[in-house]
């Protein structure tokens, strides 16, 4: 059973310290060999600061930097196990940079409850010396009944 | 690259084609990403879960779609980027990321592009389906 009184709830803040490596990590896993994201004279060349985070970098920001949704996830009555990732939405105001000291902040954006499935989405907004770099929606449902 | 005035409504973005996905890349991609759900890792908890086997990390199909949109654009032109997750893929199989440019506009003295992108696998099954803002 969802707890809808999570509905509009704000987790705790959290910082992400941005990592050169994890730019590299999560590209290499990806297999994607774009020297923009890789190396800092591509980059560079290419006029950004430095390597800048690749599309789907949120996600890592939002596992790593705050791990603790699983849990919240549980309180909330979502069954980790049957969970299903619906969608991902980012939208992006400016690049992100190793180096860059992030600020994150959850919130639970939306609930529905219904005989078929949860459905959740969940906000983030990510911030840096106080001006919003992304913000990343994460929807995920739960089948239930005969759909589970 | 390519330029706004160049382009039309129904433009194809050069296709990318990845795979076939390995269990190994799955676990790199989970270390990577941080989402240690063992539906993708590991085949006895997936089996509990009611599936067949481990299936792959949606964001890392939405990922193999990111690498074909920043092939094809500087990543800091890309303005907004979603996607929906239609159905589950599996280690093995073979992925085909694609894109085709449904509006052309200025907004707020920007040239910008809208396109459904999406990722399918070799048999023509929706994996992925999406949409990217594109400034220029």
């Amino acid at each position: 059973m969802l707890d809808m009184s999570y509905l509009g709830k704000e987790f705790p803040e959290f910082i992400f310290e941005v990592d050169r490596s994890k730019i590299k990590e999560l590209c290499l896993a990806i297999g994607d060999e774009n020297p923009i994201f890789l190396n800092k004279e591509e980059a560079q060349k290419a006029g950004y600061k430095d390597t800048p985070a690749s599309l789907t970098f949120p996600t890592l920001m939002n596992f790593w930097g705050y791990p603790e949704i699983w849990n919240r996830m549980t309180e909330m009555g979502i069954d980790i196990k049957k969970l299903l990732h619906a969608k991902e939405e980012y939208e992006y105001f400016s690049p992100i940079y190793p180096g860059d000291v992030i600020t994150g902040k959850v919130k639970v954006d939306s609930m529905r409850a219904s005989s078929a499935m949860d459905m959740v989405t969940f906000k983030s907004i990510y911030s840096r010396d106080g001006e919003e770099v992304l913000i990343a929606k994460m929807t995920i449902v739960v089948p239930k009944g005969e759909n589970a | 690259m390519i330029t706004w005035d160049e382009i039309d409504v129904d433009y194809e973005l050069p296709s990318l084609t990845k795979g076939p996905i390995t269990q190994l890349q799955l676990i790199k991609y989970a270390g990577a990403s941080g989402d240690f759900n063992q539906i993708h890792t590991v085949p006895d908890y997936a089996k509990e879960a009611g599936l067949d086997g481990t299936i792959v990390h949606g964001m890392l199909v939405m990922g193999i779609l990111g690498q074909m949109i920043t092939s094809f654009a500087e990543p800091k032109m890309i303005k907004k980027y979603s996607a929906g997750f239609k159905s589950i893929t599996r280690p093995g199989d073979t992925l085909v990321a694609k894109g085709i440019v449904k509006k052309k506009y200025e907004k707020d003295g920007e040239k910008l592009i809208d396109c459904r992108v999406y990722v399918e696998d070799s048999a023509g099954d929706l994996k992925v389906d999406g949409k990217v803002t594109i400034a220029f």
